[in-house]
């Protein structure tokens, strides 16, 4: 076999982890002791002690603003403590800066892959760190080690691709491949499956595992209840700022995590309410467009209407199409029963159509503006009177959406980039309630959202439904599309495969249609 | 942090009262020239330097307003300074040919509309990035102008044209009314009307922007024919002041006018800008220079220092920006 000497020479320079080894399985690693940030006088972390065991997996969970991204951070060096102290294998230690982190052995995997899009998936996994023959890089070695790397670690994923072209999930793989090769003693995931399938997130998990077998510490923060109860072995919870407890994994479960959390229980995340179906609002025929073919379906007031599908089954893409983003090529929509044509995205909203699109950070919200404006985009010209834009209504419009909706800002005026998932999508939602619809199509809006705000957003749709709107839900999350929906309609490879009412189907029976086995 | 906060001042530094803030330092750095030149020289606080200071700054500062609403949409315009050139070829063109002077300078400031529009037309439908479009105009137009003079310059007779930019108006040079003529409106369209906000929705994510029911396309042709027709405004200025059509003239000024745009605050990435902004940065660059001339400084170093001073303007901006997160 070619290449696997390659591997075992990236071993040992590579993989450092296991040869380093400064501290025994089950001993402290790293330990906070009463770590705080300020900002100004906001408290973002309040002094938080909290013991990592060499090995271990330690997951971290809280709500929005709880102070998790404070927390990795700190530890990644990017932002400097207000006060407390850190310890690193039983010594006190600064971690001011990036590079000290990366030195000392402590790494981090983003929610949002932090890679160069344009190079390969093997340029990507050994840049900054090439191999080189007399000052020259070794492309094709790079190549193969990367390839017998990968393959090593079972993802079926090819070195030579340029990272751009595989989907958001491989290119995560790729960079916890990555964080795997650099000598990483402690690597922090944050969210890491946000916009993974169960098939990457699968195989994300066994090099979870791996890498703890061989001595790793993780630290793994996220949303889903469900993967910190398969992978951890203790969880940390954070509130408001707090650290509110820490737990064995044996010896804490669901109901108690997320009463930790938010500090009040939850009997009923997925909030569902039934409501009688009124007319229809919207119907499609055969519609077919750019990634999508021969969809029909309908929507009525009242009632949710979830499509679950993996990522890139044509959900999406069918969404956009509706709402006249791109042109369809075949297929009628008849609208309150009257046929119409969805030339543009300005026809869908006058019509009544709402889009909360996929990616808040791609389609959702302009960044590097303020709340208020991204508040107040869809409805400007409703603001306006004669040339100028009437400020008082403005500024009224932005704060009630703000004050309704609870979105956590001291001011309309704060970017949009400055607030944490759960938030942000709490803004793109003020958008479309702002403008009013009476078909709201909400794409992925829980991705990246804590327990409490996923519960609010729940709530918010009973809302809606009560008032007559009709709402497309969809997500790839079958737990959420399947107890929410009122319909489901699974897709697959661009086409509508199968629908169910309400709890009609097992989750297995939607998964195998969505999989197609 | 809970919702009662909402209405106090704590969190990060609300967007507006920065900018201000910034438009501060920029004023204070501005009156700090005029006064060291004040006390260096003799001949600075006289009123025929400070007439052409205002003189000297008023068309970089009209291109630099034109030029920021390109800018914000996250775009470029290096086409300004061969449109002044071209259009002051144009309108002694007309004039020569005994066009009336009203419709000579409406047919100019058409010809500024349609190379706006072509920018935009370029952009939007044939999908060429904003920097090479409007290079290819930068050329094309010096040589259409020169074709069109065969070369040469075009004298201008009209003398009601010409001593247009000499005349004063309440002891103040008419070209420097022209900044405010051009200025107030701009103001008005960018922070107060729909289409300001717009133009920031674009340049901040305009798949955003479009997916909220934003125009993107009419968005963006709206900035560039902005840009394109202060430019041939400027040209009518130009032509008025050395009275002749010249297509080689104001080689550079699109330089100045984005110097004038990014001194001014304006960010090269897009969604950040204003209107003030770029005008106080047209005005230092020109002090600069007079104060310069004034000195006895070599014409030589007043590039370098306009460049360095861009230089450390703009990481000053950075350093703020970045301390406000």
């Amino acid at each position: 076999m070619p290449g696997l000497d390659e591997v075992s020479d990236i071993k040992s320079d590579g993989l450092k982890t296991a040869a380093r080894h400064p501290v025994p399985k089950g001993e402290p690693i790293l330990e906070m002791r009463a770590l705080q940030k300020k900002y100004g006088a906001v408290e973002a972390l309040k002094p938080a002690s909290i013991t990592f065991l060499s090995g271990e997996i330690h997951a971290i969970v809280g709500e929005n603003g709880a102070g998790k991204s404070t927390l990795i951070k700190l530890l990644t060096g990017v932002i400097r403590r207000t006060s407390g102290e850190v310890y690193w294998c039983g010594k006190p230690v600064q971690l001011d800066n990036p590079h000290e982190a990366i030195a000392r052995g402590i790494n981090a995997v983003h929610q949002e892959v932090v890679l160069c899009p344009h190079l390969s998936v093997a340029a990507n996994m050994f840049l900054g760190d090439e191999m080189k023959s007399a000052g020259l890089m070794r492309k094709r070695a790079m190549t193969e080690a990367a390839q017998s790397v990968l393959d090593d670690l079972g993802f079926n994923l090819p070195a030579a691709a340029t990272l751009g072209s595989l989907t958001i999930g491989q290119q995560q793989l790729v960079a916890t491949a990555r964080a795997a090769m650099r000598g990483t003693q402690f690597l922090i995931f944050d969210e890491p499956t946000a916009y993974l399938t169960r098939q990457e997130s699968a195989q994300l998990f066994r090099l979870i595992r791996r890498l703890q077998g061989e001595g790793v510490t993780i630290v793994y923060i996220s949303h889903r209840m469900e993967e910190v109860f398969e992978l951890a072995d203790r969880v940390s919870v954070l509130r408001d700022g707090t650290h509110v407890g820490t737990r064995r994994i044996g010896e804490t479960n669901d109901a108690e995590l997320i009463t930790l959390m938010i500090n009040r229980t939850i009997e009923q995340i997925y909030h569902k309410e039934h409501f009688p179906a009124g007319e229809v609002i919207v119907e499609t025929r055969g519609l077919s467009g750019p990634g999508f073919e021969d969809v029909s379906l309908t929507v009525r007031a009242g009632e949710i209407v979830g499509l679950y599908g993996l990522i890139g089954a044509g959900r999406s893409e069918f969404a956009l199409g509706l709402y006249g983003r791109h042109a369809s090529t075949a297929g009628e929509v008849y609208w309150q029963g009257r046929k119409v044509k969805i030339a543009n995205e300005r026809t869908a909203m006058d019509l009544g159509i709402a889009l909360a699109p996929e990616s808040r950070r791609d389609q959702g919200l302009c960044l590097n503006l303020p709340i208020g404006l991204n508040i107040n985009l869809p409805v400007f010209s409703r603001l306006t009177r004669g040339l100028t834009i009437n400020r008082q209504k403005e500024i009224e419009n932005a704060d009630r959406q703000i004050r309704d909706l609870k979105i956590k800002t001291p001011s309309r005026r704060v970017l949009a980039s400055a607030m944490s998932g759960g938030n942000q999508q709490k803004i793109v939602i003020g958008k479309w309630l702002s403008h009013g619809a009476k078909l709201f199509i909400f794409d992925e809006p829980t991705v990246g959202v804590d327990v409490g705000t996923k519960a609010e957003i729940y709530r918010l749709f009973a809302r809606l439904l009560e008032n007559g709107a009709g709402i497309i839900l969809i997500s790839s999350y079958l737990p959420e599309v399947y107890e929410l929906s009122d319909r489901l309609h699974v897709f697959r490879r661009g086409r509508l495969v199968a629908s169910h009412d309400y709890r009609a189907a097992s989750h297995e029976e939607v998964l195998t249609q969505a999989i197609g086995v | 942090m809970s919702a009662e906060t909402v209405d106090s001042g704590a969190g990060p530094a609300p967007r507006k009262g920065v900018s201000i803030l910034f438009g501060l330092t920029l004023l204070g750095l501005l009156l700090f020239l005029w006064l060291l030149l004040g006390l260096a020289t003799n001949s600075f606080w006289t009123p025929n330097n400070i007439s052409n200071l205002l003189r000297q700054g008023a068309m970089t500062a009209i291109l630099a307003v034109g030029q920021t609403f390109v800018i914000i949409t996250a775009g470029i315009d290096l086409s300004v300074g061969a449109v002044v050139g071209f259009t002051s070829v144009i309108v002694a063109w007309l004039l020569a040919a005994g066009v009336p002077l009203w419709i000579a300078i409406i047919l100019t400031l058409a010809f500024g509309v349609l190379i706006g529009a072509f920018h935009a037309f370029g952009i939007v439908r044939m999908g060429l990035p904003p920097f090479i479009i409007t290079l290819a105009t930068l050329t094309s137009l010096r040589g259409i102008g020169l074709l069109i003079t065969n070369g040469s310059t075009i004298s201008i007779t009209n003398e009601a044209f010409t001593n247009f930019s000499r005349a004063d108006f309440l002891g103040v040079p008419s070209l420097f009314w022209m900044v405010i003529v051009v200025a107030i409106p701009a103001y008005v369209f960018l922070h107060l009307s729909r289409f300001g906000r717009y133009l920031f929705a674009v340049g901040s994510n305009s798949e955003a922007a479009r997916l909220s029911g934003v125009n993107v396309h009419r968005t963006i042709y709206l900035a560039y024919i902005l840009s394109s027709t202060c430019a041939a405004f400027v040209g009518l200025l130009l032509a008025s002041r050395i009275g002749i059509g010249n297509a080689t003239q104001a080689e550079g000024w699109e330089l100045q006018a984005i110097a004038s745009s990014v001194i001014g605050g304006t960010s090269l990435f897009g969604a950040v800008g204003s209107v003030h902004g770029p005008l106080l940065g047209a005005f230092i660059l020109a002090t600069i220079n007079n104060g310069a001339n004034l000195l006895n400084v070599n014409s030589f170093w007043q590039r370098i220092i306009t460049g360095v001073l861009i230089i450390v303007i703009v990481y000053f901006d950075q350093l703020r920006r970045r301390g406000a997160r």
